[in-house]
């Protein structure tokens, strides 16, 4: 008998997202369908507005990764215009991107992971000396003896589960949670202080950055960034680290296809030598990247154009689904199941993310600090960089990330010139069209633009990290890259599935992204 | 540290924020002797980016679990409660049994499409209709929530409507606070929970629903460049000095407080980082066109420019 194990919403993630496994006689995933369950519609709405315009809006995608958007989207523009970027324009947009990156990361591990393999409840039996420990320890206590009809929410109930046991990780990490409130916010004001405000900073525009870096801003920042730096490496990765070696299990759970892509991040102050190299790895087997064959399916997304694969830019309307006709494909054993589409790459089904990033710079060997910190990780947690394909692998991917981009942030701080606009002007190019890739947090982003002969929008597309990671089925009905990291995984108790929510929290999904 | 100092702590809060003028420490010491009854506070995203709940994390001074667990009782936050799947549903389906609940909406609410944004296989529709009729207050937390936002441009398909809207539609009546700004500032939030925490009222609202303390005035009309939109000394390019007004600034039409309470702590604000306002917290945002060079030959007539 197969049993079903749907879980709808799955919180802690960004947006809505439903997903439904089957389970075999053994407790074993067979069969899972992730549906993303919000629309926006924003790419098409775009159409007649001023091509700058564009960032302000597509940033509005996501208030968790704004600043990709508006990035992707600038280099769209400016790819349109031809123009590029004076140093401290380099610069200072990596100054703004970099940092909301390691912000991210933080937010994905303390808020919205942690608390997965974290026992919150050893708070409880807490015998230190901390003040905010004791504060949350009382009141944990007060909770659950207050006869409420949900104690300690928000974080009670939970799925009940084998957390660690270790009391000090429990500790160390509850702290940590805690801690990094006040570390993600003391980011945003790094992001804030070149960017204008954040989520959703105003400054980066085509042509650069609109700030002009001051001396005490640049001061402003290099403290933010110290006290970052020093939570990243005291409590960040330590945190990750000791998640991993207590659940060294989950470097074989949730294995995705292992094919890999990832697009080129952090230029340094030319606009060249990308931090982390875009290219692809498919069937093990890296390439930089070259061109980009992708196709959109629509087949089991609530579109109704669902006949051919499109390719970015080929359609300039879109055709949501009715409410009947919605409907109706609910009930079909076999129908539509999920806003997003299914983006392909080269034919394949590849994840996007952090591991792409680590895996593929790694080896395309054109950054030797990081081959040089993946190697010693490696060794400390004694696996391969084949494992980082697994729930784990993710975490750690991040960690990795935040380490190599923290460090850049310092250098490319220091090369900022004082006092120099990083900003260029250049009108909008009538009849044009560009592209611009990047990396968001969750993965490769690329924004397309096309303008008419005033200058509008013509037609304008994205491509979105979690587009890749959480699409559904595709039209040759291969599942999408989250859907088969879910497959294949046992669940010990179908009422408390928490090894399915640790598979899909490790890619972070994003949906608002995904289907903008 | 001692109980009292962490009170201290958290009043620090209480008086950044502004609401030192209505809430006394020694409100905050009833409170902590449970004299105080923290209302219950129940939050959900519509369609939206979820940018206001990552923006209210960056509340200043006191770690944001103490604010959530001694203001109020946090029966569900989508980013931050650990419940999931049909722990959530049963949570939301039980809301009447919660006395006082205060319920904070990011995002709107697609009308001609409802299945553009479902939780539990049920569209936000009807969530929504169930917690605000059991609510006390309903909060609708940023530009999307109060007025349509970005759900709501031009172009859009899925026929939002924001909070407010919704619930005069379905015929209910309740008292809802409009925190428009793109994405909410935390501290306006706070303001308005510690405002009904000792008031169980709602802050002075304009005919917007939004509270004059901060939406009284104009960006234009506090803004540091405002001698120089008096002095004709106007930027002709991003990067002058000047006033942006010739640059698409609109601050002219944009009630909100940035420049005395700017956004992360104060850390900066649009125009201060070189950029027009783009009239985030404004009803038309975003408008068709939002920057535009001094000498734009473009035939503006195309745009519809709102004011
Ligand atoms: S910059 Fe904008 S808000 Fe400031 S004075 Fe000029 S028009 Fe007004
Ligand atoms: S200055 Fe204008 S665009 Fe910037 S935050 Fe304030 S209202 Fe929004």
């Amino acid at each position: 008998m197969s049993k079903k194990v749907t879980i709808d919403p799955l919180t802690r993630i960004e947006g809505h997202l439903k997903f439904e496994t089957t389970l075999n006689n053994s407790g074993v995933v067979t069969d899972a369908k992730c549906t993303a369950d919000m629309y926006r519609g924003i790419e098409k709405a775009l159409i007649g507005y001023d091509a700058k315009v564009a960032q302000q809006v597509t940033q509005r995608v996501c208030g968790v990764c704004p600043y990709a958007h508006a990035e992707a989207s600038a280099l769209a523009l400016e790819n349109a215009m031809g123009l590029k970027l004076n140093k401290n324009g380099y610069l200072l947009r990596n100054l703004i991107v970099g940092a909301y990156r390691l912000q991210d990361y933080l937010l994905h591990f303390y808020t919205l992971s942690a608390l997965d393999f974290i026992d919150i409840t050893a708070i409880t039996k807490y015998q230190g000396k901390d003040s905010g420990l004791l504060a949350l320890k009382d009141w944990v206590n007060k909770e659950l003896k207050s006869g409420k009809i949900f104690p300690a929410a928000p974080f009670l109930p939970r799925y009940e589960a084998a957390y660690t046991t270790n009391q000090n990780l429990n500790i160390s990490a509850v702290k940590h949670y805690l801690e990094s409130i006040q570390a993600m916010a003391e980011i945003h004001k790094m992001v804030a202080i070149f960017g204008g405000k954040s989520p959703h900073p105003v400054a980066i525009e085509a042509g650069g950055v609109t700030t002009r870096p001051t001396v005490d801003a640049l001061m402003k920042y290099e403290t933010l960034l110290k006290r970052t730096k020093a939570f990243i490496k005291d409590a960040y990765v330590p945190d990750v680290k000791a998640v991993a070696k207590a659940y060294k299990e989950y470097f074989k759970i949730g294995k995705g296809t292992g094919d890999l892509l990832n697009f080129d991040f952090m230029p340094d102050e030319n606009g060249e030598n990308f931090l982390f190299i875009g290219g692809s790895t498919i069937n093990g087997k890296f390439e930089a990247l070259k061109d980009t064959k992708i196709l959109e399916s629509q087949k089991y997304s609530y579109y109704k154009d669902g006949k051919k694969d499109y390719a970015p830019m080929e359609q300039d309307s879109e055709h949501p689904l009715s409410w009947y006709e919605y409907e109706r494909e609910q009930k079909k054993s076999n129908g539509k199941y999920s806003w997003s589409k299914a983006p392909r790459y080269r034919d394949k089904v590849v994840e996007v993310g952090a591991v792409a990033q680590v895996v593929n710079t790694y080896k395309s060997g054109h950054n030797p600090e990081l081959n040089r910190l993946v190697d010693s990780i490696n060794t400390e947690l004694g696996i391969k960089l084949s494992d980082y394909n697994s729930v784990m692998g993710r975490h750690l991917c991040r960690a990795i990330v935040s380490l190599i981009v923290v460090d850049r942030l310092e250098k490319d701080l220091n090369k900022v010139v004082p006092g120099e606009l990083g900003f260029i002007e250049k009108e909008v190019p009538k009849n044009a069209s560009g592209f611009g890739f990047t990396e968001a947090s969750r993965g490769a982003l690329a924004h397309w633009i096309e303008t008419d002969d005033e200058g509008l929008i013509k037609n304008y597309e994205m491509i979105v990290p979690t587009t890749w990671n959480i699409s559904p089925k595709d039209s040759k009905d291969r599942a999408g890259a989250v859907e088969q990291m879910l497959i294949g995984t046992k669940v010990a108790d179908a009422n408390n599935p928490i090894e399915l929510a640790r598979i899909v929290r490790s890619a972070d999904p994003c949906i608002a992204c995904s289907v903008h | 540290m001692t109980r009292r100092e962490v009170l201290k702590q958290m009043y620090a809060v209480v008086v950044a924020v502004g609401a030192s003028s209505f809430l006394s420490f020694d409100d905050l010491l009833a409170m902590d002797k449970g004299e105080i009854a923290k209302p219950n506070l129940v939050w959900l995203h519509g369609t939206s980016c979820s940018g206001c709940s990552t923006s209210f994390l960056n509340v200043e001074g006191v770690p944001l679990v103490d604010i959530l667990t001694e203001y109020t009782n946090v029966v569900f936050h989508p980013d931050i409660s650990l419940a999931t799947g049909h722990q959530v549903t049963d949570m939301l389906e039980r809301a009447d049994e919660y006395k006082d609940f205060i319920f904070v909406f990011e995002g709107s609410i697609p009308m001609a499409m409802p299945h553009a944004c479902m939780l539990g296989d049920k569209p936000m529709t009807y969530w929504v209709d169930k917690l605000v009729r059991k609510s006390s207050v309903c909060i609708a937390a940023g530009t999307c929530a109060s007025f349509g936002g970005i759900t709501n441009m031009e172009g859009m398909v899925t026929g939002p409507k924001p909070l407010a809207d919704f619930i005069s539609y379905q015929g209910i009546k309740k008292p809802v606070v409009n925190l428009p700004n793109c994405p909410m500032k935390p501290e306006q939030l706070l303001y308005v929970l510690f405002y009904y925490l000792k008031t169980h009222n709602t802050p002075e609202l304009d005919d917007e629903k939004r509270p004059l303390r901060f939406f009284g005035n104009t960006v234009h009309e506090r803004c540091t460049r405002h001698d120089d939109f008096t002095r004709k000394k106007f930027a002709k390019k991003i990067g002058d000095e000047g006033c942006l007004f010739y640059l698409g600034c609109q601050g002219i039409v944009t009630k909100n407080d940035c420049p005395i309470n700017g956004h992360n702590g104060n850390t900066n604000i649009c125009i201060k980082a070189g950029h027009p306002c783009i009239g985030c917290a404004g009803k038309y945002f975003p408008r068709k066109i939002m920057l535009h060079t001094y000498d734009d030959k473009r035939p503006n007539e195309r745009f519809k420019v709102i004011s």
